[in-house]
């Protein structure tokens, strides 16, 4: 007799046409079995489980939380300042030192630049002395820009609108007057009429506030060119010259021809991005290194409550063994378990961090008018890929050590 | 499968594929020497069952754990039908088990989250069997063991011998042409045993070869056949 093709019994006849086995560690048993089974078996210690994917919970939402900081301010970057502001902007060391260069251009680059402007298709030159007036309270933090009041806001920031008061009037060059961002207004608590002190010797009246336009412009202070560079000590200097071009789109060519023939550093908006991105990649890394602290700590909770499961469920796993489950199965049943276990963890997680994100911004909302934080697809997918790498991880060990377990030392008949 | 009866019955004729072993041995390492769990041992088990009898420690189990293919012998192999069991790879050894054998262990080893009826279901399951299919065989067989309205109950909601029952339902659930069965009636009391003992009598008179692992010797009286272990040594009758 030849057992490779037994006959069928007689019993059970249609048992013996079972699908076809697949090949590898398991059986012919349905995934949906298994993860019915591995489901089941993590909700046989509810309090434990449950504990242990709030563990879980807890690690992937701080990590969300932490990234969607980085990808709120990304997301304020890309497309808010992104669509608005020059083209180019020329300085003398371009991004090296950030945002806001220091006021260490001679003015007369405009008048160069000016010179190149038919030649090399530019629209405006506007000289822009910026400076940043931080403080130890965040919402006291304010951006000072200074373009000629004849250009106004408009020739760099065509968006924005006065709500209250006025914009610039040529006359107001060198005049102490500036015009308020939204946020800016409100966290100085000054309006139309109010005085803004520069510093000891240097004042402007506030003669317009801007319409909120939920970006860092809200937390601008716009002032004449003449009157911020002599309130800084920078006459005859600028930050950097803004350049808008008739066709945006030959930023780079142009940008180049301006760097060769006046030696100074020119960049288009797309080089500012990549800068914010670099500096957000950088900051990602960090703010990742630290919430990879809480994940360690999560997994290797899971891996505990797997472990446990596995020691507590010996005999079982031997009488599933014994009954012809492959050792894949029980391999396959404990890493199910273990998966479902951080993905549950991971789902929460984002639940959660989708809350403290809310919390995040309503705080920089209040603060700077600011969106600070974002959940993005990507980073929902992160999270979720995370949690599952951390269920795989976890769950090796456990799964290896029930699959290898001794079925007669398993069912306790050494 | 026919009515539950105590009663020593005819075996059927079989097809079921004969179980045979070959100069069977077990020696297991102790400090620097061995001990001799199972001396050389050749049999062919016929169908019916067979009792393995013999006092704790005697080499009964040891006996069984081979036949089972849970453990691997010094010498010798198991054979069923044209398959050596003892060169199988642990996959297909499980995979063996799970077409042809059927157990029933002291204490029912239930899958405790899974209710009677998915503890029957469970050998069908692992074969792949549709879901109704399976349900359909799951409460033939709890009918079969008189547990019909424990379908749903989980195992810590049945006493010792109904969990038993479902045990012998499950050993049976893909109708395999072996059955072992390990102290079956250790933990139950006289009459519980009494019923659960009627399940093997009847699977055995159906054909299957019933291995019946006991020291008590009113069970033993029960089967076709008898081997008895002393000191790792199996001698018929």
């Amino acid at each position: 007799m030849c057992l490779r093709d037994p006959a069928p019994a007689p019993y059970l006849r249609r048992a013996y046409h079972l699908p076809q086995r697949l090949g590898g560690s398991l059986s012919a048993m349905k995934w949906t079995d298994l993860w019915g089974l591995a489901w089941r078996g993590l909700t046989r210690r509810r309090v434990r489980t449950g504990l242990t994917a709030l563990g879980i919970t807890v690690a992937v939402a701080s990590m969300v939380i932490f990234l969607s900081l980085g990808e709120g301010i990304r997301k304020v970057f890309v497309e808010q300042l992104g669509g608005i502001g020059p083209d180019i902007q020329v300085s003398l060391s371009g991004f090296t030192q950030g945002f806001a260069p220091q006021p260490n251009l001679p003015d007369r680059a405009v008048a160069d630049i000016q010179a190149l402007a038919p030649e090399l298709g530019i629209k405006t030159v506007t000289p822009v002395v910026m400076t940043i007036r931080g403080s130890l309270d965040v919402s006291q933090s304010v951006v000072l820009y200074g373009l000629p009041a004849a250009q106004g806001i408009g020739a760099v920031f065509p968006n924005l609108s006065a709500a209250q008061g006025r914009g610039f009037t040529p006359a107001d060059e060198g005049q102490g007057v500036a015009v308020l961002g939204a946020k800016a207004a409100q966290n100085l608590n000054l309006k139309v009429g109010s005085t803004l002190n520069l510093n000891r010797r240097n004042k402007a009246q506030v003669v317009g506030v801007l319409a909120p336009e939920s970006g860092l412009v809200d937390n601008f202070i716009f002032l004449p060119l003449k009157t911020l560079q002599k309130s800084e000590g920078a006459e005859g200097r600028v930050s950097l010259v803004a350049v808008k071009l008739d066709n945006p789109r030959q930023a780079r060519e142009v940008a180049t021809s301006l760097s060769e023939k006046l030696d100074l550093e020119a960049s288009t908006q797309s080089d500012f991005l990549s800068f914010v991105e670099r500096a957000l990649k950088i900051s990602d890394a960090v703010r990742f290194g630290i919430s990879l602290i809480s994940l360690i700590v999560g997994g290797l909770a899971v891996a505990n409550t797997v472990m446990m499961g596995v020691f507590e469920r010996t005999r079982e796993f031997g009488t599933l063994r014994a009954i012809g489950a492959r050792p894949g199965f029980v391999r396959a049943l404990v890493l199910s378990e273990s998966l479902l276990l951080s993905l549950v963890g991971g789902v929460g997680g984002v639940i959660v961090g989708l809350v403290g994100i809310w919390g995040v911004n309503l705080y920089t909302q209040k603060l700077a008018g600011i969106d600070a934080a974002a959940l993005t697809p990507r980073l929902v997918l992160l999270a979720l890929g995370i949690s599952l790498f951390l269920g795989l991880v976890s769950g090796l060990l456990p799964a290896r050590t029930a699959s290898r377990l001794n079925i007669t030392e398993a069912l306790g008949r050494v | 499968m026919t009515a539950p009866t105590t009663q020593k019955t005819e075996v059927q004729t079989s097809n079921t594929p004969p179980l045979h072993v070959e100069n069977l041995s077990r020696v297991y390492p102790s400090g620097e020497g061995q001990v001799r769990a199972l001396a050389s041992f050749t049999h062919t088990f016929p169908p019916g069952m067979t009792a393995v009898v013999g006092p704790s420690g005697s080499g009964k189990s040891t006996l069984l754990n081979l036949l089972a293919g849970f453990d691997t012998p010094s010498t010798g192999h198991v054979r069923v039908g044209d398959v050596n069991l003892t060169t199988l790879s642990e996959p297909a050894r499980a995979d063996f088990r799970l077409a042809h054998y059927g157990f029933v262990f002291q204490n029912h080893n239930l899958v405790s989250i899974l209710s009677a009826q998915e503890n029957v279901e469970f050998p069908l399951t692992l074969a792949g069997l549709p879901p109704r299919e399976r349900r359909a065989r799951a409460r033939e067989l709890l009918a079969l063991v008189g547990l019909e309205n424990r379908a749903g109950h989980l195992p810590n909601q049945l006493s010792g011998g109904e969990a038993q029952r479902v045990a012998i339902a499950r050993a049976l659930a893909r109708d395999p042409g072996i059955l072992l069965a390990d102290e079956p009636t250790g933990n139950l009391d006289s009459k519980t045993g009494e019923l659960v003992l009627s399940l093997l009598t009847g699977a055995a008179a159906e054909g299957r070869r019933v291995v019946l692992i006991t020291h008590d010797p009113e069970v033993a009286a029960l089967a076709h056949y008898r081997l008895s272990v002393r000191d790792g040594v199996v001698t018929a009758g």
